[in-house]
């Protein structure tokens, strides 16, 4: 009997959503990005906002809402407890399951890509589509596009981001992170590698001689490989020159990516 | 004549990683980051290899490795406590991982002398895969539970590598490693003996217990330091004692020094590929290893179970 009953609240449950209109305006959103919980605060759907990740720290509103927990996997829980009417995901493998989850108990989700620069345009309009707040969202998503529009300024430094030590992982050319240093007018020297990172050997970092070594860190020193033996074979490392990037601020790309581009430039300019 | 090709297949390994490399001849790389990364290299292979010899006379199993016995499992573990706490200073990660791999030895030993004062080869075998699987639970608990991004690429460290390799790891190692490596050799004849089974090798004069204890100690030390500046290189330990037997028979005396030479002989060669084949990227060290010795191995096995 129970089990019917069950049954019968999926059946309707799983109804629900092909019965109303395709674009309804979403009330209650769990963002399970960074980068989304920002774009829906600077759109003016901040308010709507019922859960997020433990890492979506910006702005310090956002700290108000209940977190979900990580989202790396998403906890299909700890989402449905928010009662969300929309939860927006990351395009990723395992999210994509988390979605179909999601959607099998009657909760509409939007998966949207975001890596590049360029993905932030399209990804804002779809969020204020969603949202009903589609003016505010194009004249986001118009200043995003312009980041990615206008024409590179000349490179005057080179950089190599090292993300992981032992053993070496850098950013390659298909990050958000070499497109934030091209438009700070520097140079990623491993932007011959299309991945977004990859393992090299150090000899590799030494040979290709970056001018900076730029970590994503919020401690206010150099990370802890400066002091080892092998890597004061790289120049940058032995001259102290580093590039210490807060987290918050250059960890994802978003709203505040042309405030990053900003505050490198003027690091590089030191 | 096996001995001196033996030898020059080495001398060219060793030269040939000093030499090839994705940066060209720079003396500053050359003289700072390669050199002592070969030369590492050679030594934890070498190391692995001689583990592996005696660890299989020792345990009478031709499937034991170094890693069999639970180290590598203590390692990882020590090595992710230090990435999760933020252990400051620049040896924290080796020393963690050192001391997980001893805490590791000390349990599997313990756990091996259960049935009263002997070492059972059989209970240090089963004690090692428990207490290897417990300690692989409490590194993925923590891994699960930490910040993620960070202990991902502690997962890397444990797939092996020789990117840490400096001047003052090798000189470590160079003087760390003879200890061990000599009370292997000077238990050669009596590891020739176990062979024949425990009861027959007493007979035979050997004092089978004490020679258990000290090579099961001396080659988890050699395990340990190796994992310690370099995380988890499989296949090596595996695969080059069955190499050297099927060249130099059963005799450690002359099959100890062989799987020396030849594991560090394999793991130099392996590195250079794994620095150079996809350049500028890099291969983590042990999927060269696997992907040159398990088909060379595979052959090999053919051939002996047809012959």
């Amino acid at each position: 009997m129970l089990r019917r009953l069950l049954f019968a609240v999926i059946l309707i449950a799983g109804c629900r959503p092909s019965d109303r209109p395709t674009v309804t305006r979403s009330d209650r959103i769990v963002s399970l990005l960074p980068s989304f919980t920002e774009i829906l605060f600077a759109i003016g759907a901040g308010d709507r906002v019922v859960g997020r990740t433990t890492w979506c720290d910006y702005p310090p509103a956002a700290l108000d809402v209940a977190s979900v927990g990580d989202g790396i996997p998403p906890n299909i829980e700890a989402v449905a407890a928010r009662k969300p009417d929309l939860v927006v995901l990351y395009n990723s493998g395992p999210n994509v399951t988390a979605a179909q989850q999601l959607e099998r108990i009657g909760i509409r989700t939007v998966l949207l890509d975001l890596n590049r620069l360029e993905d932030l345009g399209p990804a804002t309009r779809k969020l204020g589509q969603l949202t009903g707040l589609e003016q505010r969202a194009e004249s986001l998503a118009a200043a995003m596009d312009s980041l990615t529009d206008r024409p590179l300024p000349p490179p005057t430094a080179t950089l190599a981001y090292v993300v992981w030590d032992n053993p070496p992982i850098i950013i390659g050319a298909g990050s958000y992170l070499s497109q934030l240093a091209a438009l700070a007018g520097a140079r990623n020297v491993f932007d011959d590698i299309t991945a977004p990172s990859a393992q090299v050997s150090l000899e590799t970092i030494a040979a290709r001689n970056p001018h900076w070594i730029a970590v994503l860190s919020d401690a206010e020193v150099p990370p802890g490989f400066a002091k080892r033996r092998e890597w004061r074979a790289v120049p940058a490392v032995r001259a102290g020159q580093f590039l210490i990037l807060p987290g918050s601020l250059f960890g994802r790309p978003g709203p505040r990516s042309a405030e990053a581009v900003r505050q490198l430039k003027a690091l590089l300019a030191r | 004549m096996k001995w001196a090709l033996l030898l020059v297949v080495a001398g060219l390994a060793l030269v040939a990683s000093v030499l090839i490399g994705p940066a060209g001849l720079q003396s500053a790389i050359v003289w700072n980051l390669r050199a002592p990364r070969a030369l590492l290299a050679f030594l934890v292979g070498g190391s692995l290899g001689a583990a592996g010899a005696s660890l299989q006379a020792l345990v009478r199993n031709p499937l034991a490795d170094p890693f069999l016995l639970g180290l590598s499992g203590g390692a990882g573990l020590g090595a992710v406590l230090a990435i999760a706490l933020h252990l400051p200073g620049p040896w924290a990660l080796p020393i963690a991982a050192f001391i997980g791999a001893l805490a590791a030895l000390v349990l599997v030993y313990r756990l091996g002398r259960i049935g009263g004062g002997v070492l059972d080869p059989r209970i240090l075998l089963l004690g090692g895969v428990a207490v290897g699987a417990f300690a692989a639970a409490i590194t993925t608990a923590i891994v699960s539970l930490a910040d993620a991004a960070e202990l991902r690429n502690a997962f890397l460290w444990l797939w092996g590598g020789l990117s840490s390799a400096s001047w003052d790891a090798v000189l470590l190692i160079a003087a760390y490693t003879p200890i061990p490596l000599l009370v292997l050799l000077g238990a050669s004849r009596p590891l020739d003996l176990l062979a024949l089974g425990e009861e027959p090798a007493r007979y035979l004069g050997a004092d089978v217990e004490r020679v258990k204890r000290r090579v099961y100690l001396a080659a988890s030390l050699l395990t340990a330091a190796a994992v310690a500046v370099s995380g988890v290189i499989g296949f090596v330990g595996l695969i080059v004692p069955h190499l050297a037997r099927g060249t130099w028979g059963h005799r450690h005396r002359a099959l100890l020094p062989a799987s020396f030479i030849g594991g560090g002989a394999l793991l130099a060669i392996a590195d250079t590929l794994a620095r150079t084949v996809v350049a500028p990227r890099e291969l983590p060290v042990g999927v060269v290893t696997a992907l040159i010795g398990v088909p060379v191995f595979a052959l090999l096995l053919r051939r002996w179970t047809v012959a």
